[in-house]
Parts: C-alpha cells; structure tokens; sequence
C-alpha cells in the first residue's frame, strides 16, 4: 500500500534520508521506530505528499503521491505539531475537510462527538491544551475514512486512557476497512501492541523491516542445565548470546523454540527451559548495538 | 474478561492465550460457547488485529477451540487437546511433583492431593 523505493532527501548538503526503501502491506500497522533525527518525520512528510524527494520515488497504492489530490484524498495525516488555521475551531475545520476530503463522514463526525466529549469543538483549535488538540486531530482525521492514516508521535501529549481509546478506534478501522496505518515513534514500547510491523531507522535510514511475528519467531531464549560441566553446544545452533549463572546457562538463540528444545533435548540436559523474548530484548539481540542510538528506541 | 499487562515481558499473544485458556479451563467460557470475534477484541483491547488472529489460531493447535469459518471461534469441549500440550502438561506436573518432593513433601501426601483434585473436578463435570 505503501512504498518507498531509494527515497533520498538532501536539505542542502544535509542528507535527511538516505536510500529508503519502505514496504506498508495493506490492512498492517507498521511501526516506524528511531533516535531523534532519525528521518522518521522527513520520512513521513514525503508519504503526506508535503515534501518532494531529491530523488527515489514515494508511492501510495502505486502511485506517486506528491502533488496528486486522488491519492492524497484517501491519506490522514497527523503531524506531531498540529497546524490548524488561526482561530479555526474544530467545527470550523469540520467544514473546511468536508470541502476537500470527498469521503468525509458527517455521521461519524457526530457519532465521534461521545468519543471525543472533552474537546470543546466551538473553541478555537489553538487555544485547547497540546492533548485536546490531538484529540481534536484524531476527530477530524478518523472522520476523513481514510485508506491510509500517517501517524507522527501520535500519543504525545494524550493520556493513557485516551491513548487507548483512539488506538481501539483505529483498530476498528482496520479490521473493518483494511485501512493501513503507518506511525512512528522513539519509544518501541509504545507500539509494541499495535504494531504488526516494524521499521528501524537510524541516520536516514532504514535499517531494517520484519514483522513482528517473523521477530518474535527466529529468536528465543534458552535456559538450560547440563549434566556435565563440558558439554558441548551442538554446532548447527547460531548462538547470539550466552550467559553463565552457575550451572545454568542462559542462551539467545536463532530458531524457533522448537527447534532449540529439539536440538538441545538431544544432550540430555537436566533442565531445559524456552522462553520468548519481548520486543525489546529481541531489537538489543538483533541490532546487537551495532547500530549507534538504537538504544535511545528502548528506554 | 482479558487482561494484558505491558509490563509483563511475554509477548502479548502468549497473554491473551494463557487469559483464554484460564478461562475455558475454568468454565468461564462454557464448551461450544462463542469467543469474541478478532474485530472485538482487537478493538476492546486496542492491539492489532494479526495478534489476536495469531494467539486464536495458537490456541486452535492446542486444541483449547475450534474455528467455523465464516461463523467464528468456540470454545472446544474438554478432552480435545493435542498431544504436544497434554505432553507440556505432564512435564509441568512432573516438574511440580519434583518440586514437592524437595520440598520434603511425601509422595503418599503428593497423590492423596492429586487424588482430591480429581474427584472434585469430577463431581463438577457430573
């Protein structure tokens, strides 16, 4: 749904992106992680069609997006920093989107109203608090029955309980419609949950896609005890990481839990034990810290 | 009915597979009863739709449910799992019973226990 091929953005002599190649599936939710500076919001701006790329093409459904109202129209943007018109209230803004956005949903801008019961929507958008004004975003922008939604720093500025609530309202979009949702992030476990893909960037660029399933699958965590103190680990086995407390060894090892019990059941061991990684331990083990600011996403 | 905690470092699709399990197990969710759909509870608990889809069709190997397709998911009724969880299951007990002994638990007071806990889930199964 959405691709990038070779993306690079020069401001100046500054390389903001370097050489990106994206890949969003249809009805996924990909996770676009990384350090500040990372490209993540130049990425982004590109896929709203704001920028234009020094070179490399930008496509949504196959298409070019910059400067193309047919696929913009079925796009949602929310950026981190919100930019409404001068006293524009949400209302205001309501009737300026129905103008442009040809889909726009007046049931929904109603029904959202429940949703959304604190943001005063006769107030000029300006003058609420950073989270109502996010909030306001989310109304405008879930009303827009977007194909595609681009989120940047999307909870910044909104509670939990809030969080959650608009995630159960995208989610709903996303089951029912197929809609695609690409947000970004500097922290991994804010999207650990919503997440069905993941994108690291670093430096300009991306230095890595997966999913999450293919993630959580080919690492696991092994703990296990031998009988005697020699024993050797079968070869066959990648090995990322090995601790020793006593006599148990605790392993990171690439294979599916599987696998590692079937090829460590063989030693006999007296105690054999797999559990899975969380996503964050399994980004550390991935990217080894190989990659310089990769542990500025985990904290 | 589900929780999920975040800061419990299991994938989520584990959680919400060891919250099903509980809860069919117990009865809370009867046999043949109707599960949530993908669409609900990935809405109710805002995480991603795949996640769900993932820890249902996990679930569907353990043989815990059962799918009709266009019709949903069901609790199965009890004696269906597959042999890779009874086997799961017995190595825990296993593990439990090694543990009690250490614990200088004799094996008569071991199986007299096993024994109260069968006949009591019997008399509710009558």
């Amino acid at each position: 749904m959405i691709e990038t091929r070779e993306l690079t953005k020069r401001f100046d002599e500054f390389v903001a992106l370097d050489g990106v190649s994206l890949h969003v599936r249809q009805g996924s939710v990909y996770g676009l992680v990384g350090p500040n500076g990372a490209g993540k919001t130049t990425l982004i701006r590109h896929l709203a069609g704001v920028y234009r790329q020094t070179s490399g093409e930008v496509l949504v459904d196959g298409q070019p997006v910059f400067e193309n109202n047919a696929v913009k129209e079925r796009i949602a943007y929310i950026p981190d920093d919100i930019f409404y018109f001068m006293q524009a209230s949400t209302r205001d803004m309501m009737a300026f989107y129905r103008g442009i956005y040809p889909r726009f949903n007046m049931e929904r801008y109603n029904a959202l109203k429940d949703a959304f019961k604190l943001v005063d929507e006769k107030r000029a958008i300006r003058r609420l608090s950073k989270g109502m004004q996010k909030q306001s975003a989310f109304w405008l922008a879930m009303c827009m029955m977007p194909d595609v939604l681009l989120l940047d720093e999307p909870v910044d500025g909104l509670d939990p309980i809030m969080r959650r609530q608009v995630w159960s309202l995208i989610m709903e979009d996303v089951v029912e419609r197929g809609m695609t949702v690409l947000v970004s992030s500097h922290n991994l476990r804010e999207l650990e949950d919503v997440c069905d893909y993941m994108g690291v960037m670093d430096g300009g660029r991306l230095v890595f896609e997966r999913s999450v399933t293919e993630l959580q699958e080919n690492l696991v965590k092994v703990q296990v005890v031998f009988e005697t103190e020699d024993a050797q680990l079968p070869p066959e086995l990648e090995v990322l990481h090995r601790e020793k407390a006593g006599r148990i060894h605790t392993l990171i090892v690439r294979c599916s839990p599987e696998e590692a019990r079937e090829r460590l059941g063989v030693l006999k061991p007296l105690l054999l034990d797999t559990i899975p990684l969380s996503l964050e331990e399994i980004f550390i083990y991935e990217l080894g810290g190989v990659e310089r600011g990769i542990k500025d996403i985990l904290l | 009915m589900i929780r999920l905690d975040f800061r419990d470092s299991r994938p989520i699709y584990e959680q919400i597979m060891e919250n099903l399990r509980k809860l069919i197990v117990s009865g809370a969710i009867a046999a043949e009863e109707k599960l949530p759909s993908v669409r609900e509870l990935a809405t109710k608990l805002a995480i991603n739709p795949n996640t769900i889809q993932r820890a249902y069709r996990e679930l569907e190997n353990e043989g815990y449910i059962y799918t009709v397709p266009g019709k949903g998911s069901f609790a199965a009724p009890a004696g269906t799992l597959s042999r890779q969880k009874r086997e799961e299951l017995f190595r825990k007990l296993e593990e439990a019973a090694v543990e009690l002994m250490y614990a200088g638990v004799q094996p008569p007071d071991i199986l007299a226990h096993i024994e109260a806990v069968l006949q009591k889930e019997e008399k509710k199964s009558e």
